[in-house]
């Protein structure tokens, strides 16, 4: 049971990781492979706040927009020559220019941060949660993922704005039929999935630290799950993410860590030749 | 309502629309008759702003729109329905129906008003559009386009994949509306009969030029027309 918990908390961050992909992925075209660096560059201005004196809640408010605002820098600059391809051609330029952003800005903050790590455990107490002493930091960073998680789907399914977001998702040419405003829309979600991995740096900050050097891994832990759930799928990533954690702790506890990473992958291989389109299967978002 | 000049579409190095010059009044129905390869399309699209690279001017109601993207042309009131009609398959009808007015909030009346004119689309509201049967995905491509109180409608090839009752059904439901709504269309269509039905006037198109141009019991009288699109002697 401890097992699973643990992993559970584990999967709601690999799902808010993955969610920030896949929303993008789904409505731009864009695989961003430079998605962990955003975590990294969120956690660094985030610990150089904390270490300047700032209250925490202003630091991490700043690690976050830190995080959208590099998101949608990208979006508006480097990006630009991608949206004039479609299908196919766009997702491969994409991986290209944001495969350079990431050695780039991997190389940035490895240089400019070297020892720096957001680290938000704070001496905190532990609490029972269904019959297991579990930390309560690790409770905490699962509540935000689940409040953001949960704002997210609201937003999506409820909201014009939503709307317009799945609309373009869908079929790009039928939303701009509809007056949905591509680029617009575009860069709001660009926002969304930025600030969602800023928000990954404050909970990874809560259950463990970010370092510098911390954003490969992110990012492949965020392709794995996007792919598992579906590409473009922001269900499926919250499902895949979930599973994967659980899938993580389990492993890493019965089998060691050393294995994990290979356990995963081999998951996430299973479930690609079982189910193709992803976990959920079907099509859409 | 829309005037159209010099209007040329090329795809790549190949122009398939040789400078097309076309108007539309107000509360008239205009066909673009065709056949398949006429740039019928070609010119719609560049009209509805799907495509960047024509060149030409284009006018809705006096206000010069040439080079407005398509989701500004939408908000203005010139709304386009392709032939692929390019329905949100994973969402509802309603949600697809609701759509159609972004980024405007839904409006009940209108809606309730569209599922009046469709009222096969009241059952299947809260299906997924993907589900539906082509007839009814074009009543939703239409009611869409409807749910905005469109100035100027284009409707691109509306017959497509569908069975000749379905075509008539909707060309009358076109029809309804033209009385109701005082509805300006402007439809291309290879169905010739049905699109000569409708309109007031129309345009025939050859290898991206006009060829010919009157008004609709006039083409449907022409020997040329006839013979080409008609099926008659």
């Amino acid at each position: 049971m401890a097992l699973v918990l643990d992993g559970v908390a584990f999967g709601l961050q690999l799902a808010l990781l993955a969610t920030g992909l896949t929303l993008i992925y789904g409505l731009a075209g864009v695989l961003n492979l430079a998605h962990g660096q955003l975590v990294v560059a969120a956690a660094m201005v985030g610990a150089v706040a904390l270490g300047a004196g700032a209250p925490v809640l202003l630091a991490l408010g700043l690690a976050v927009v830190t995080a959208g605002a590099a998101a949608v820098l990208l979006d508006v600059t480097l990006l630009r020559p991608v949206y004039r391809l479609r299908g196919q051609a766009r997702v491969l330029l994409s991986l290209l220019l944001t495969l350079g952003v990431a050695f780039a800005a991997d190389g940035l903050l490895v240089h400019s941060f070297p020892f720096t790590r957001l680290n938000l455990s704070v001496a905190t107490p532990s609490v029972e949660l269904l019959g297991v002493t579990v930390r309560s930091a690790s409770v905490v960073a699962s509540l935000v993922a689940i409040v953001a998680l949960g704002g997210l789907v609201v937003l999506l399914r409820t909201t014009r704005v939503g709307r317009a977001i799945r609309s373009l998702t869908q079929d790009e040419e039928g939303a701009q039929l509809c007056g949905v405003d591509p680029g617009r829309t575009r860069r709001l979600v660009f926002v969304l999935g930025g600030s969602m991995a800023g928000l990954v740096a404050v909970t990874q900050g809560l259950v463990s630290s970010v370092g510098a050097t911390s954003g490969l891994d992110l990012t492949i832990f965020a392709l794995i799950v996007t792919v598992v759930g579906g590409l473009g799928r922001v269900s499926g990533a919250v499902v895949a993410g979930v599973l994967l954690g659980v899938v993580h702790a389990v492993a890493a506890f019965h089998i060691g860590t050393v294995l994990t990473f290979v356990i995963l992958l081999v998951a996430a291989i299973v479930v690609i030749l079982v189910r193709p389109s992803g976990i959920l299967g079907g099509a859409g978002s | 309502m829309l005037t159209v000049e010099g209007l040329r579409v090329a795809y790549g190095d190949i122009e398939v629309v040789h400078g097309l010059d076309l108007e539309v009044a107000a509360g008239e129905a205009v066909a673009l008759i065709g056949s398949n390869g006429a740039g019928k399309t070609a010119a719609l699209r560049a009209v509805a702003g799907l495509e960047p690279g024509c060149s030409g001017r284009v006018r809705l109601a006096g206000e010069e729109i040439t080079g407005l993207p398509a989701h500004a042309l939408a908000r203005r009131g010139l709304v386009y329905v392709p032939a692929e009609r390019r329905l949100f398959g994973a969402m509802t009808v309603r949600e697809n129906l609701v759509l159609g007015a972004h980024p405007e909030r839904p409006d009940r009346d209108r809606l309730a008003r569209v599922v009046e004119l469709f009222p096969r689309l009241a059952e299947r509201r809260s299906q997924p559009a993907g589900t539906l049967s082509g007839g009814e995905q074009q009543m939703v491509a239409v009611g869409r386009a409807l749910m905005r109180r469109p100035r100027l409608l284009l409707l691109d090839e509306p017959s497509t994949g569908l069975a000749p009752v379905l075509v008539e059904q909707v060309y009358a439901a076109f029809a309804r509306l033209r009385e109701a709504e005082a509805l300006t269309v402007l439809v291309a269509e290879q169905q010739v009969p049905a699109a000569l039905q409708l309109a007031d006037r129309a345009y025939v198109l050859e290898d991206g030029r006009i060829q010919l141009t009157g008004t609709a019991d006039e083409l449907t009288d022409d020997p040329r027309v006839r013979r080409a699109y008609l099926g008659l002697t």
